[in-house]
């Protein structure tokens, strides 16, 4: 009797469980920085939040280790539920097939829409046929960031101490002549000696001028050849002129601005937090700012790409977990504005007109990049980590520094990755 | 009859001493070569199937550009480590085996210190002493030339500059067999050579040099095959550049592989490195025994 009882027992507390069932979310990242932190706590919120879903997190190394991790756990069946990833990579993602579509279904579970996107990331997360593979989550671009203590006193101030009067390439050479003379180190600092730091400044002054890195199969086509150039050319010459720094590698960039030897900073958005964190301490010492880069080279343009939310192909997923998943998307993107402290910008229209965002600073002031912006050309050999990435540090880096000819050098860059896309 | 069984016995008993082995290397080794030969053929990407495409790679490789600088590099820094390298470990453990007691023990400690180090340490370790902005040994390269030099960023301090690097870190155990193999020498050789009044330079050249040279050919041997397989630290100084001056056949297969997802291309490039290994290091080996016979 006794034991009967314990059984029917046994039976009510299994058949229970599934009414109670917590759904595991299994979730990969890449960000270790200054943005994993904010990350881990968006997600320790969420854990709170919903005590029926619970995300598990691993913050993977960034680039070529994360992806090709990704690639063979999907491979065998072994992905994580849901996943970051850079849309500049989504190319390559689509080629190797690791990604699983995001059907209409899954954004309603999620409660948002396609159109709540800004439409550059939306085609960015997309397949050429118009298929969702990923859910975008931020735009994060190159901006221009400036150290006012150099430039007070000079037509490039406004009466705010706002950026003001640099609108081709000529008045930004002239404003790094004027800081030159004012004593800074290096007038405007970037990574010269590391593959995205030259890569990203690159890009946007070679876009600037309308050209295309790749357009379909072909590399550097036609006249987007002497664009490249062009664009060497000017990073050289501020190499030549004394106004860049030599060899600088990623920390060394970023330590030349903070420590004040350098008037502007070309990076990425997500060293607004580093600014932001220093300044609060009282140890930066200069009031600084920071704006959407110039149009020096003729179109108001700058390199982006987005952070997104992506889910493995080849997944077991039942319907509830996947359910769970895009209400983990869903609340992440409607979050965002935690995330935006981080120097993004939130690629979900609702956070990034939402009144809250307009207030933050220096995201309000640059987020018009939006709409601008440049994403790497579609290409299995562009984005992260990928073949372009490594001419810039391969090719443009050394030339730059002069090792070789403006000209010659992106005549090598075009031949080097024309011969990775056969 | 018995003697019959007791040969298969011994058989028996020593297929299965052998059989562990057998099994983990047709396993670890055989296995994944025979695969990779098999990819090689196909298009496949680093998981999953392929088409069979013939000699496809084959004939691509022989009209990629990379893959021809690759080759030429890794020839380079052959040159610049595999005999420098023999030398130099050689003349050490001369210099070293003169030493006595505690003092030899600490000689060959020092020597041997960089060896047991892991390729990121020792990368880091150089990166620093040669950093452009910081780096100690910038003020020496500025006192020869003039100007401090980002040494892993010029194309022509690059080879060279990896080239030494490697040298420091592998040069120890070099050191310890020629050590091992002097000590082999009986002195008596020397002693009697002394008695006919042989000088230093004939003591080296008549009676080590040859002696050693069985040691000297394995060194060398060893080094070659070493120095093919160059990837770490090329990967971890310099990452090819600049302008390919330092891509090496094991890199690209790495970006193949796993950069473009290139599995069968890369399979490709891997048997070719394979075959040249091997090719060449049979031919040392044998050119080198020649040369020690006469």
């Amino acid at each position: 009797m006794q034991f009967r009882k314990l059984l029917t027992a046994t039976a009510i507390a299994l058949m229970a469980i599934p009414a109670m069932a917590q759904e595991n979310i299994t979730w990969w990242d890449f960000l270790g920085g200054g943005d994993g932190v904010r990350m881990k706590a968006l997600i320790a919120r969420f854990n709170e939040e919903h005590p029926d879903i619970k995300i598990t997190s691993t913050t993977l190394e960034w680039g070529t280790p994360y992806y090709t991790k990704v690639r063979t756990a999907v491979a065998v069946g072994q992905g994580p539920d849901v996943m970051t990833y850079h849309l500049s990579r989504l190319p390559l993602g689509l080629d190797e097939g690791v990604l699983d579509q995001v059907t209409d279904e899954d954004l309603k579970n999620a409660g948002v829409t396609k159109d709540s996107f800004f439409p550059a990331s939306v085609k960015a997360a997309s397949s050429d046929d118009g298929k969702l593979y990923a859910v975008p989550f931020d735009i994060h671009s190159l901006v221009l960031f400036y150290n006012k203590s150099y430039l007070e006193g000079s037509k490039f101030l406004d009466a705010d101490g706002k950026l003001t009067g640099i609108n081709n390439l000529q008045d930004f050479e002239e404003a790094l002549a004027y800081a030159k003379e004012k004593g800074a180190a290096a007038p405007v600092s970037y990574a010269t000696a590391d593959d995205g730091g030259v890569y990203r400044v690159f890009y946007t002054l070679l876009r600037q001028q309308g050209g295309e890195l790749i357009s379909g199969k072909e590399v550097l086509a036609g006249d987007n050849l002497q664009k490249a150039a062009k664009s060497i050319e000017v990073m050289t010459n501020w190499a030549t002129k004394g106004w860049q720094p030599e060899q600088a590698a990623y920390e060394a960039s970023v330590a030349l601005f903070t420590s004040g030897k350098s008037a502007f900073f070309l990076n990425g958005v997500w060293e607004v937090p580093t600014l932001v964190d220093t300044d609060k301490k009282g140890a930066l010492g200069f009031k600084w700012g920071a704006v959407q880069i110039p149009n020096l080279m003729g179109t108001q343009t700058a390199w982006a790409d987005s952070h997104a939310f992506a889910i493995p192909a080849n997944n077991k997923m039942s319907p509830e977990k996947r359910k769970a998943v895009m209400t983990v998307i869903g609340w992440m993107e409607k979050n965002s504005l935690a995330w935006a402290e981080a120097g993004h910008i939130p690629a979900y229209m609702p956070v990034a007109e939402s009144a809250e965002f307009k207030k933050m600073e220096p995201n309000a002031t640059y987020s018009a990049l939006a709409n601008t912006a440049s994403y790497d050309p579609r290409s299995p050999i562009a984005g992260v980590a990928s073949p372009t990435y490594d001419a810039a540090i391969n090719i443009i880096s050394p030339a730059i520094h002069g090792y070789a000819e403006p000209m010659a050098a992106a005549e090598q860059v075009k031949q080097d990755l024309q011969d990775k896309l056969r | 009859m018995a003697m019959l069984t007791n040969r298969r016995k011994e058989v028996a008993v020593a297929a299965s001493l052998v059989a562990p082995f057998v099994l983990i290397f047709a396993l670890v080794f055989l296995y994944p070569t025979i695969r990779l030969v098999q990819l090689s053929f196909t298009d496949s990407p680093l998981i999953g199937a392929g088409n069979w495409i013939g000699l496809d790679n084959f004939k691509r490789l022989l009209s990629d550009r990379l893959f021809l600088t690759s080759l030429k590099n890794n020839g380079y820094f052959i040159l610049l480590t595999v005999i420098p390298t023999t030398a130099l470990a050689l003349g050490i453990a001369l210099m070293v085996t003169r030493l006595r007691g505690k003092l030899q023990a600490l000689a060959l400690a020092i020597f041997f210190l960089p060896y047991i180090l892991p390729v990121p340490v020792v990368t880091h370790i150089w990166t620093w002493m040669l950093d452009f902005q910081f780096g100690v040994l910038q003020p020496v390269i500025t006192f020869f030339t003039g100007k401090p030099v980002a040494v892993f960023k010029n194309p022509y301090w690059v080879m060279p500059a990896i080239a030494a690097v490697t040298i420091w870190w592998t040069n120890g155990f070099n050191v310890l067999l020629f050590i091992a193999g002097l000590r082999n020498i009986p002195r008596d050789y020397y002693e009697a050579a002394q008695l006919d009044g042989a000088t230093r330079w004939q003591l080296f050249a008549r009676v080590t040099w040859p002696l050693l040279w069985p040691v000297t050919a394995l060194v060398l041997t060893l080094q070659l095959i070493l120095q093919l397989k160059l990837f770490d630290q090329v990967y971890l100084l310099s990452s090819g550049g600049p302008f390919n001056s330092s891509y090496v056949l094991l890199l690209m297969v790495y970006r193949e592989a796993f950069q473009l997802n290139h599995g069968g291309y890369a399979s490709a490039i891997a048997l070719v490195l394979f075959v040249i290994i091997a090719a060449l290091s049979v031919l040392q080996f044998q050119l080198l025994r020649v040369g020690g016979r006469r």
